[in-house]
């Protein structure tokens, strides 16, 4: 396709390689005279911009030359690096004279550019050309044999290559080699070559046909084959292109002939070895190979001879053509379409023409039928071979999951050159992990969840702990996995019991030491006549009379009212005790009213537990006191609104200290979502470690809200779900996707996280959630079916190898070790206890069945329904036919029929679900909920592994308790006493014994009475056959407690859930079956919310527990 | 010769083209290497596989010397022609799939220097949109600016369809990266051209969104530099290189990982190099990945060969 062209009869040459822009110098040709017959003589230099769509060439330079050319070549020679324009126009005359040029002065528009000129030659300097080792040494030729080696440095006196050959002749061309840097070869229109050796400085070898019909019109060197070269000849007789190899000089390796006539001038590209160009007196230009002789590439040309032609060094798509019409044509080989220039073309012309009606004739002119054939050339083929340089040979290219796919191609190098099936083809993927660190925190973290080591996690963070903040942070986190949690808490705070103990104890001794023994006098002395004898009933006037008169009527009212008045507080009070509970409650009231004091406020909250006043408005300086106070008195159910409140008013505080303590009373409220709001905008959370710190403390709050408030956790909100989901992405980006996959939420819609978990599963090469999933994460768009017949792809045969291949896929050791450790990421290894597996000893991974042939029968309902993704493959699939389809089954799918597989005398659970912390839960533990309950009719599938599975939600709670026999007291015991949101101790126990009414017991429901005696029949027989004496006593204990539960019977209180449980349990004391009465109890405790059951649940486990231990 | 390997958007599939006109599709899950498909349709090298996004079905595009334009898909486990574009009038080198929100948008670039965007419109019909002379001598690559609602760094409120800006970026011949943008009328239109390199642009890779307000765009050319395109204003119109680094060799091919922070860079010396921003804005390499062969500090495990 022609890109620019320039109406000059010239020689041409173009800028070397590291120009930028690109030039081409044209120089007056000596050969020929143009139409107008001047003599006059010009070098000019245009620019290639090929961002200019127009044919025509900038031009940047003129300067009028009293000389014409015969060779015109653009060397490097002293280009500054930077690559502008500079280096050397080295032109040969008419009069044997060499002129040098500076271009920049050109372009400068200096009078001065000629930097030196020798006129030492005899005749034409016809050949020249530059060494591109060393850029300084141009070598020159004319008539009479003449050879000269010009050094730009030295250019006054040239050397020879050694003796002039005999006899003189014209040198037409002359050539250094493209490898070996002192090696040149010459050649001569009677068709003989010589080639010079300049260390030996004479000639090595003489190359001819000895046809005597070669007239070498051109000369030039394998670009990357020392020994090889080709010669063109310009003979009508003989127009062909020999290429010759120094090793076999007697004859031609191999003879073109592509021209008709004769060969004018010939160019190798430097950039492709396989791309020769030659023009000739057929009036065409031609590309080939000269390895294979075939032509690749006839340019579209006018039907004028070229005498010039020259590849451009820098760009190696685009040549320039000189021919005699008088015209340089700038092509590029590449083909394409020439519209866009014949727009310009056709623009150019209706501009001159004005319009469409140029001559005034007063009609339009008719519109133009393009001829058939210029249509054709409209469209200009490229090349028949791919150049070298559009041939892609290496790449990198990442995909999901940190993989990077890398290809090469390496060449091995052999003597022939360019022989491409030397060459070896690999691709390799290659997994990419940037985040050690990052990687290895969060793999403590999921094997911490696994084995449930919360608090020596904790500690092993609390000691890690760089800042104060950060140590409080995880302090509070691990009071969460302890007894005593609130009590913790405020130690945490600094308010320790024994502290405060000893404090007041000291206090006290300091101050009322000596006076109490005053006191005890004076009270000896006052209650003296009290106890013996009389005294007095005063009923005068004042005051004190008035509330005799009061008390002795009965009014206690106006009796404390008159104390009030007087200021006699502890009257008020000790008389509106006697006065009935309504009484005192007005008083406290009154009183606080009244009373001024500092501490007024702290107390009337105590009394009138009114903690929502204190944490509304206390200065938030005291915030701690604040949070002492809740943790110490505030009732479960109020507690975690309170500790909110408290970190919400912290927060929107603007003291950015205040704002990150705000995650402390998060963390007490269990409030998972405030605290990654708060963290995230106290953090930067952009950087991987940012965020696993963020994380490690989200998952284990989260544990913990789970273990100690039985909540449901598993609604994850808006902010942790995106948290929660760049953790995965990061953890994903890194190469681990099992760990990315137990990270993510489950229970969210929210399309991104539905989308990365398809992906994610998908890319562990499981089959994602099938049909009853509604989390379809993308529209299906339809695309139209492939066209049926022969055209289809010649292939697939995919399933059935797909099968022998499958051993070695699994021994492939592309799992990363990181996730090696996790059973996940490890190739399905069929279940050996499957019963139904049928699938004979290697069944296929599931991610070959879903979307496999390997069933027949089921090939017809693939595909062409789900053209987005496989979900709908699933359904023709018979879930017990192919029991291992579950067991890397990510959630949703067996979430459904598990539920319905529960036991009748179960009710629906609550979801309790912890997306994070179970998926990899010790698979054992999620085995042995099963073996007791007998009737629950389980698929095999539900006894695997199921490490991801969301269904496993559904035993959630069974696991949590049998998953770690080996240490039942950490998880027990918080149960019992430890959670915040439980009263503590006597604290709570005292504000709600306040009433000091006696509270008359209603009696059990009927229906319910068996559960009581079921229960104490048991404690009983426990006890009669339990014989160490601590048994005993926590049988004793335990029947105390239970009183709770009775007591809860009686209110009616418990929910039915509950209520059916405890039946169940009973049911299974009764048949003895207490391991099944422990799991029902596990599951009872794990779906209800805790501060209904812990009051008693805990006992009865330790009943069950004892009972099945001592066999009773 | 292979000329480009792709992974499907699971990383469960690989895709390679060859100098040997086909194309392959392995099935590389768990390490493992199964030929799954080879397909034939091409008369001449194929450069460039591109993978749809699957919510289109599998779907793969793949574009050759032989100036065509192939869409392949995988109907009932086989791998079918679906369609051949062949609007091009030379080399076709690089394909590049819009963002799935866009619809099924392929956009290729050829060394007659137009690019073509092939649109799904339903009913097995490709409607052809074609931008002339964008890019003098050939077009050699083409990469889509992540999906981002103009204004908003979140998704729009549900129900209604977010107001995409499409854009793409394109590398060609003439030293050039253009940016193209669609115009309301669904015209495409030169948006912004970036000139620093001074040879060939190779390849360029428009980074994954990473919900930052910053568009990148990283450039690789014949002149042995690679670029680090930046733009901060919301116009889009302000972009300003930065030298990563510059190579001895060509730099064939740039790619941004999935969370936009390691750029892939491979050169002509068959070398791949990993890069990142430090956190003071420098780009610092951190790995040289040779292939198989363990690894530098970014580790890189798992070689595996697939002999073609």
């Amino acid at each position: 396709m022609k890109l620019k062209e320039v109406d000059r009869t010239a020689m041409q040459a173009w800028s070397p390689t590291q120009n930028h822009p690109i030039y081409l110098a044209t120089g007056t040709s000596a050969q020929q005279l143009d139409a107008t017959f001047s003599t006059s003589a010009s070098l000019e230099i245009f620019e290639l911009d090929l961002s200019d769509p127009s044919l025509d060439m900038k031009s940047c330079a003129t300067f009028s030359s009293s000389h014409r050319y015969h060779k015109l070549i653009w060397g490097p020679h002293k280009m500054d690096p930077k690559g502008n324009v500079s280096g050397v126009l080295i032109a040969g005359g008419e009069n044997g004279n060499i002129i040098l040029y500076d271009p920049s002065k050109i372009i400068a528009g200096d009078k001065e550019v000629v930097i030196a000129q020798n006129d030492k030659h005899t005749g034409p300097v016809r050949a020249l050309d530059v060494n591109i080792f060393q850029t300084n040494l141009v070598a020159s030729g004319a008539n009479e044999s003449e050879i000269y080696i010009w050094d730009l440095n030295n250019f006054a006196t040239p050397m020879t290559p050694g003796a002039k050959t005999q006899p003189p002749e014209d040198i037409s061309c002359i050539a250094w080699n493209r490898q070996v840097q002192h090696i040149l070869a010459s050649a001569s229109p009677s068709g003989r070559a010589t080639v010079w050796d300049l260390r030996k400085n004479e000639p090595i070898i003489k190359v001819s046909d000895h046809s005597n019909r070669m007239h070498c019109s051109g000369l030039a060197w394998h670009p990357d084959v020392a020994t090889q070269m080709v010669l063109a000849s310009e003979d009508d007789r003989l127009p062909v292109v020999q290429m010759w190899d120094l090793r076999f000089a007697s004859s031609p390796l191999r003879v073109l002939e592509n021209h008709a006539r004769g060969i004018l001038a010939i160019a190798w590209s430097m950039a492709d070895p396989e791309l020769l160009l030659s023009c000739g007196k057929d009036a065409k230009i031609l590309c080939s190979n000269p390895n294979t002789g075939e032509v690749l590439y006839e340019l579209p040309t006018n039907t004028q001879w070229c005498f010039d032609i020259q590849w451009c060094p820098r760009n190696p798509a685009v040549l320039s053509a000189a021919s005699f019409d008088g015209r340089i044509s700038v092509y590029s080989i590449m083909g394409g379409s020439a519209d866009g220039l014949r727009q310009k073309q056709a623009d150019k012309l209706s501009s001159s023409f004005g319009n469409l009606d140029p001559f005034g004739t007063g009609q339009p002119l008719p519109p133009l039928q393009i001829p058939q054939q210029t249509a054709q050339h409209n469209i200009v083929l490229p090349l028949k071979k791919p150049p070298k340089w559009i041939r892609r040979p290496v790449g990198a290219s990442f995909s999901f999951g940190g993989k990077l796919v890398t290809f090469e191609n390496v060449k091995i190098q052999s003597q022939q050159g360019a022989e491409q099936q030397q060459q070896q083809h690999h691709v390799f993927i290659s997994q990419v992990v940037t985040e050690k660190e990052f990687l290895s925190r969060s793999d403590q973290l999921q094997q911490v969840v696994q084995s449930q080591g919360f608090v020596s996690y904790c500690q092993k963070k609390i000691d890690a702990s760089q800042t104060e903040f950060e140590k409080h942070v995880w302090s509070f986190l691990k009071v969460n996995f302890e007894d005593d949690s609130r009590g913790k808490y405020l130690e945490l705070l600094g308010y320790r019991k024994e502290d405060l103990g000893k404090k007041i104890a000291l206090a006290l001794n300091k101050v009322d030491g000596p006076e109490v023994c005053i006191k005890e006098g004076k009270q000896e002395s006052e209650f003296l006549p009290s106890a013996g004898g009389t005294f007095n009933i005063s009923i005068s006037g004042d005051i004190d009379g008035l509330i005799t008169q009061a008390l002795l009527t009965g009014n206690f009212e106006s009796a404390v009212d008159l104390c009030l008045h007087d200021n006699r507080m502890a009257d008020a009070i000790i008389l509106a005790i006697a006065g009935g509970q309504e009484l005192l409650a007005q008083t406290q009231k009154k009183y606080f009213a009244k009373s001024q004091s500092k501490i007024t406020r702290l107390i009337t909250a105590v009394v009138m537990k009114n903690w929502k006043e204190i944490v509304e408005s206390c200065d938030l300086k005291n915030w701690r006191e604040a949070l002492a106070a809740v943790l110490t008195y505030a009732k479960p159910d109020e507690f975690s609104a309170l500790c909110d409140l408290l970190g919400t008013r912290l927060e929107s505080e603007g003291d950015s200290l205040l704002q990150t303590q705000a995650c402390l009373c998060y963390i007490c409220a269990g409030n998972v979502e405030k605290l990654v709001a708060c963290w995230t905008k106290a953090q930067d959370g952009s950087n991987p470690l940012s965020l696993q710190d963020l994380i490690e403390k989200v998952v284990i709050l989260r544990k913990a809200v789970q273990l100690t408030q039985a909540m449901d956790t598993n609604t994850v909100g808006v902010l942790l779900a995106e948290k929660m989901s760049q953790y995965a992405n990061l953890l994903a980006a890194q190469g681990s996707i099992a760990a990315a996959l137990a990270f993510l939420p489950e229970n969210t819609n929210q399309p991104n996280i539905v989308q990365l978990r398809d992906r994610l599963c998908r890319a562990q090469g499981q089959p994602v959630p099938g049909q009853e999933s509604p989390k379809i994460p993308y529209e299906r768009q339809q695309l139209p079916k492939g066209r049926p017949g022969p055209m289809a792809g010649h292939t697939q045969m995919p399933r059935v190898p797909a099968q022998q291949y499958y051993p070695h896929v699994r021994i492939a050791p592309t799992v990363t070790t990181w996730s090696n450790k996790t059973p996940t990421a490890l190739p399905s290894h069929p279940p050996a206890a499957s019963p139904s597996d049928t699938q004979g000893e290697n069944p296929p991974p599931p991610g070959f069945i879903m979307h496999g042939n390997v069933n027949p029968n089921t090939a017809t309902a693939q595909l062409p329904t789900s053209p987005g993704h496989m979900h709908t493959q699933v359904p023709p699939y018979p879930q017990p036919q192919r029991p291992q389809n579950g067991w890397n089954d990510p959630p949703a799918l067996n979430r459904v029929p598990k539920k319905k597989k529960m036991p009748e005398n179960f009710m629906p659970p609550v979801p309790i679900t912890s997306p994070i912390m179970n998926p990899l839960g010790d698979p054992q533990s999620q085995m042995l909920p099963q073996q007791p309950s007998a009737p629950v009719p389980l698929s095999s599938q539900a006894s695997f592994p199921q490490p991801h599975l969301a269904g496993g939600q559904t035993f959630h709670g069974i696991q949590q308790p049998l998953g770690q026999p080996g240490m039942p007291s950490s998880f027990s015991k918080p149960n019992i006493e430890g959670a915040p949101g439980a009263p503590i101790g006597n604290t709570i126990q005292h504000v709600q014994s306040l009433p000091t009414e006696k509270i008359t017991k209603k009696p059990i429901p009927d229906e319910h009475l068996i559960l009581k005696t079921t229960f104490e029949d048991l404690i009983q027989r426990c006890l009669s056959s339990a014989t160490d004496p601590q048994t005993k006593r926590k049988l004793d204990d335990a029947s105390k407690r239970l009183e709770f539960l009775y007591d809860k019977l009686r209110e009616q209180t418990l929910s039915p859930t509950i209520i059916n449980g405890l039946h169940s349990i009973a049911r299974s004391i009764e048949s003895r079956n207490y391991s099944e009465g422990l799991t029902i109890h596990t599951h009872i405790v794990s779906t209800s919310n805790f501060s209904e059951t812990s009051a008693f649940m805990p006992v009865l486990k330790v009943v069950l527990t004892q009972a099945n231990k001592l066999g009773v | 010769m292979i000329h480009d390997a792709q992974m499907d958007y699971y990383g469960t599939r690989l895709a390679t083209c060859s100098s040997d006109r086909s194309v392959k599709i392995f099935d590389v899950r768990n390490g493992g290497q199964i030929l799954i498909a080879d397909l034939r349709g091409h008369e001449g090298p194929v450069w460039q596989v591109a993978w749809a996004h699957p919510m289109y079905g599998n779907i793969l595009a793949s574009c050759s010397y032989d100036r065509k334009v192939i869409i392949w898909k995988e109907e009932n486990g086989t791998w079918e022609k679906t369609h051949e574009h062949t609007g091009h009038d030379s080399s076709v080198n690089s394909v590049c799939w819009a963002p799935h929100d866009y619809g099924l948008i392929l956009a290729c670039g050829s060394s007659d220097g137009a690019i073509s965007l092939l649109t799904y419109t339903g009913e097995g019909q490709w409607e052809v949109k074609k931008i002339n002379n964008a890019h003098t001598i050939g077009c050699n690559a083409v990469s889509w600016a992540p999906a981002v609602v103009p204004g908003s760094l979140i998704d729009q409120p549900s129900g209604q369809k977010p107001n995409y800006i499409k854009k793409f970026a394109s590398g060609g011949c003439d030293n050039l990266i253009k940016l193209w943008k669609e115009e309301e009328d669904g015209q495409w239109k030169e948006e912004q051209k970036l000139e620093a390199h001074s040879d060939w642009v190779r390849d360029v890779a428009w980074a994954p969104s990473i919900g930052l307000p910053t568009s990148t765009i990283a450039s690789c050319s014949q002149d042995g530099r690679v670029f680090i395109w930046t733009c901060d204003d919301t116009s889009g119109n302000t972009w300003s290189p930065k030298l990563l680094h510059k190579f001895n060799d060509v730099v064939w091919h740039v790619s941004w990982s999935i969370t936009a922070n390691i750029l892939a860079v491979s050169g002509g010396d068959n070398k791949v190099t990993l890069w990142k921003e430090s956190v003071d804005g420098q780009w610092v390499c951190i790995s040289d990945v040779n292939k198989g062969q363990g690894s530098v500090s970014a580790s890189v495990t798992e070689g595996q060969q697939n002999e073609q």
